[in-house]
């Protein structure tokens, strides 16, 4: 469905994206993860031909994305970063507006707006102004904008920033929705819990470029890291500390104010035999926690730093 | 017609501060019209007082200078009689006792010594016919200098106090500046607070957030975009110009009519509008929220008005500023309006044209402006 091959988008000395190669099929929820300057807003900006790039070429619905190319634009629905939204016009006023940038037909459009107030659960606002609303509910609105003319392709930048917990789980409910109902969803975002909830397939990005992609199970098992395992109150020496370090499946070990953090091989019984070392040696200890992989944890082994960095 | 509706609704958001300067503007005029109306007709009141007067001569001039007085006051004629005048004077019988001596002619005319005169000290009425008394002897003096005899020169001076003024006609309102005149000048103040607050708060909304992606990103091209955008931008600007019109023809329409210029006087009120919307659409692409776009309507509107001579006359002001005032459109639109209400059309038709077609290269200049601000905005 999307063919990005070589991309290459320069501004003055600082390259944001750097030959970027992605293909995105039909149906999924592509989720595009990075840190902060990674390149997901840019690479978006490019597949919308709101910038220009250097180098490469997109392709989506199997033709070249081109300002004008106005028959793919057709089938695009794009939700920003910031909202876009009109703060004097309210909340249908809004959702007919840029629905009828698509939608000619005013009967087709009228459903069309009901079904997207519907959609974002905006009924009881229909007719508060858009400047009126909570944070929440502007981002809601911002999204049914973007997908009142019912797009086969959805592009969601960061959909979700600075929306309360609340909202933010409505929002991830009914991407999942809009992709059951047809639509292919690519979604960028530097919180990984949300990626790893929602995206069929992910690409992480890093410094304009995709450095893994795959499906989350893909990705992890990429990495050595089976298992962290995390201790804390506790007071360790430095010869218990390599004892530790010398314990079956276990390959790194952080001790920092009483908090031990051990990275394990995919082994069975990396906690227990941790546990026992700890007993054995009649250490006293607090809160324990054992985490499988993150998508942070394989971030943080192909690129050396934590991806909120 | 999409992108054009929302413009219009956005305008319509903003009918209260449309009706807000219509209403100022309106009633600025108003006020204008009401303070001249008072002034022309009741600055100036012509007052017929009682005076005395002791005629000693009875020669052909003193006959006519009691002529001229009773012309315009009630005259008595007394005999010289000191203590008879003191109690008319006392009593206000009289406000004004002219004697006029034996040899009038040859002292007070030929000579040009004092008419004796006796007068309450300090009355504004005194000075008033003085001045008259002055005023018929200076006349008197001037035909006895160019060689008329006593008789003639009595005649004569007792004619020109019957002399009318006519006024040169040379703009169809008898020689007078209309009306309509001052309903115009400040026309470009309405138009740019008007349409610098709709228009300018219309483009500002079109690139907040990222509003100007999402409409870059739909299925409509930018220059139907753009072309909508103007159209809505024209609709609200004609809307606004023919009510002001409107107004126009319906309390001057008749003074209007009977100026020749009056068309050339809507082509510049048109030319100004087009200036009003392109300066409207250079602050919105140039501001970055509702209260710059404010500060910077309330600055150009008011600062253009007063240096362009919309505030402040043309006339009184001094060459240096006059001189800068040539590189504000409000300036020749001010130019035009006064040429029109002032002079002869077919006299001063090149300088109005002139006056316009100038009106009409700032207003490219403006969209020329606005471009290049969206352009290099865009070159990302």
């Amino acid at each position: 469905m999307i063919q990005i091959e070589n991309l290459v988008k320069r501004y003055g000395e600082l390259v944001a994206l750097d030959h970027l190669n992605l293909e995105i099929k039909e149906g999924e929820i592509f989720g595009l993860l990075g840190p902060n300057g990674s390149g997901k807003t840019t690479a978006i900006n490019c597949m919308l031909a709101l910038l220009k790039y250097d180098k490469g070429s997109i392709r989506i619905f199997g033709e070249e994305m081109r300002p004008d190319n106005y028959k793919v634009k057709q089938q695009i629905g794009i939700v920003l970063q910031n909202l876009a939204v009109f703060d004097e016009l309210t909340v249908h006023e809004n959702i007919d507006y840029f629905c009828g940038l698509y939608v000619k037909e005013k009967k087709k459009r009228k459903e069309l707006v009901a079904e997207a107030i519907h959609f974002a659960g905006l009924e009881e606002y229909v007719k508060v102004r858009s400047k009126k609303l909570s944070g929440g509910l502007q981002r809601r609105l911002n999204i049914a904008c973007g997908i009142a003319h019912k797009p086969r392709l959805i592009i969601m930048d960061e959909p979700t920033v600075a929306v309360d917990p609340q909202s933010r789980n409505r929002i991830l409910e009914g991407i999942n929705e809009l992709n059951r109902q047809g639509a292919t969803i690519i979604y960028t975002s530097h919180y990984m819990e949300e990626v790893e909830q929602i995206c069929t397939r992910i690409a992480i990005l890093d410094h304009g470029r995709s450095i893994a992609v795959g499906t989350k199970e893909e990705l992890k098992s990429m990495i050595k890291t089976g298992e962290t395992v995390t201790v804390e109150a506790v007071i360790l020496n430095a010869g218990q500390l390599q004892e530790i370090r010398e314990l079956a499946s276990v390959f790194d070990v952080q001790y920092e104010e009483q908090v031990l953090t051990v990275r394990c091989t995919g082994a069975k019984h990396n906690l227990i035999w941790i546990l026992n070392y700890l007993q054995e040696q009649g250490v006293s200890f607090g809160r324990v926690f054992s985490e499988l992989p993150t998508l942070n944890d394989v971030f943080l082994e192909i690129t050396g730093k934590q991806l909120r960095d | 017609m999409t992108v054009y509706k929302g413009y219009i609704y956005m305008a319509k958001k903003n009918v209260g501060i449309f009706l807000l300067y219509l209403g100022i503007f309106f009633g600025i005029i108003l006020m204008f019209q009401l303070l001249n109306r008072e002034n022309s007709t009741g600055g100036y009141q012509k007052e017929s007082l009682r005076i005395a007067v002791v005629d000693q001569d009875g020669g052909e001039m003193a006959e006519a200078l009691k002529s001229y007085l009773r012309d315009l006051h009630q005259v008595i004629e007394l005999r010289d009689n000191a203590s008879v005048l003191q109690e008319k004077m006392f009593y206000r019988d009289v406000h004004y006792v002219v004697r006029i001596p034996e040899h009038f002619y040859e002292t007070c005319i030929v000579k040009g010594e004092k008419v004796p005169v006796t007068q309450v000290p300090g009355s504004y009425t005194s000075f008033y016919v003085e001045q008259q008394l002055n005023s018929f002897l200076n006349n008197a003096r001037v035909y006895e200098a160019a060689g008329f005899t006593e008789a003639e020169s009595a005649r004569e001076s007792k004619r020109s106090a019957d002399v009318k003024v006519e006024l040169l006609d040379t703009s169809g309102n008898g020689g007078e500046v209309p009306n309509y005149v001052n309903y115009f000048r400040y026309l470009p103040y309405l138009f740019l607070g008007v349409l610098g607050y709709v228009v300018g708060s219309m483009i500002f909304s079109m690139k907040r957030g990222d509003l100007k992606k999402r409409m870059q990103a739909s299925a409509i091209s930018q220059r139907r975009q753009s072309i909508e955008g103007l159209l809505a931008c024209a609709t609200i600007a004609m809307i606004l110009w023919g009510i002001v019109i409107g107004v126009a023809i319906l309390f001057y329409g008749k003074e209007m009519n009977k100026n020749p210029g009056s068309p050339y006087l809507l082509l510049n009120s048109l030319a100004i509008l087009c200036v009003s919307i392109t300066i409207s659409y250079f602050i919105g692409s140039l501001s970055k929220g509702m209260n710059s776009l404010n500060g910077m309507v309330n600055v150009i509107a008011l600062g253009m008005c007063f240096l362009g001579g919309a505030f402040v006359p043309l006339d009184v002001m001094s060459a240096g500023v006059k001189k800068a005032a040539q590189f504000i459109p409000v300036y020749w639109f001010e130019t035009a309006n006064e040429l029109l209400s002032r002079y002869n059309l077919e006299v001063v038709r090149k300088e109005v044209l002139q006056a316009i077609g100038i009106q009409f290269v700032f207003a490219g200049a403006f969209v020329c402006m606005a471009l290049a601000v969206a352009k290099r905005r865009r070159a990302v």
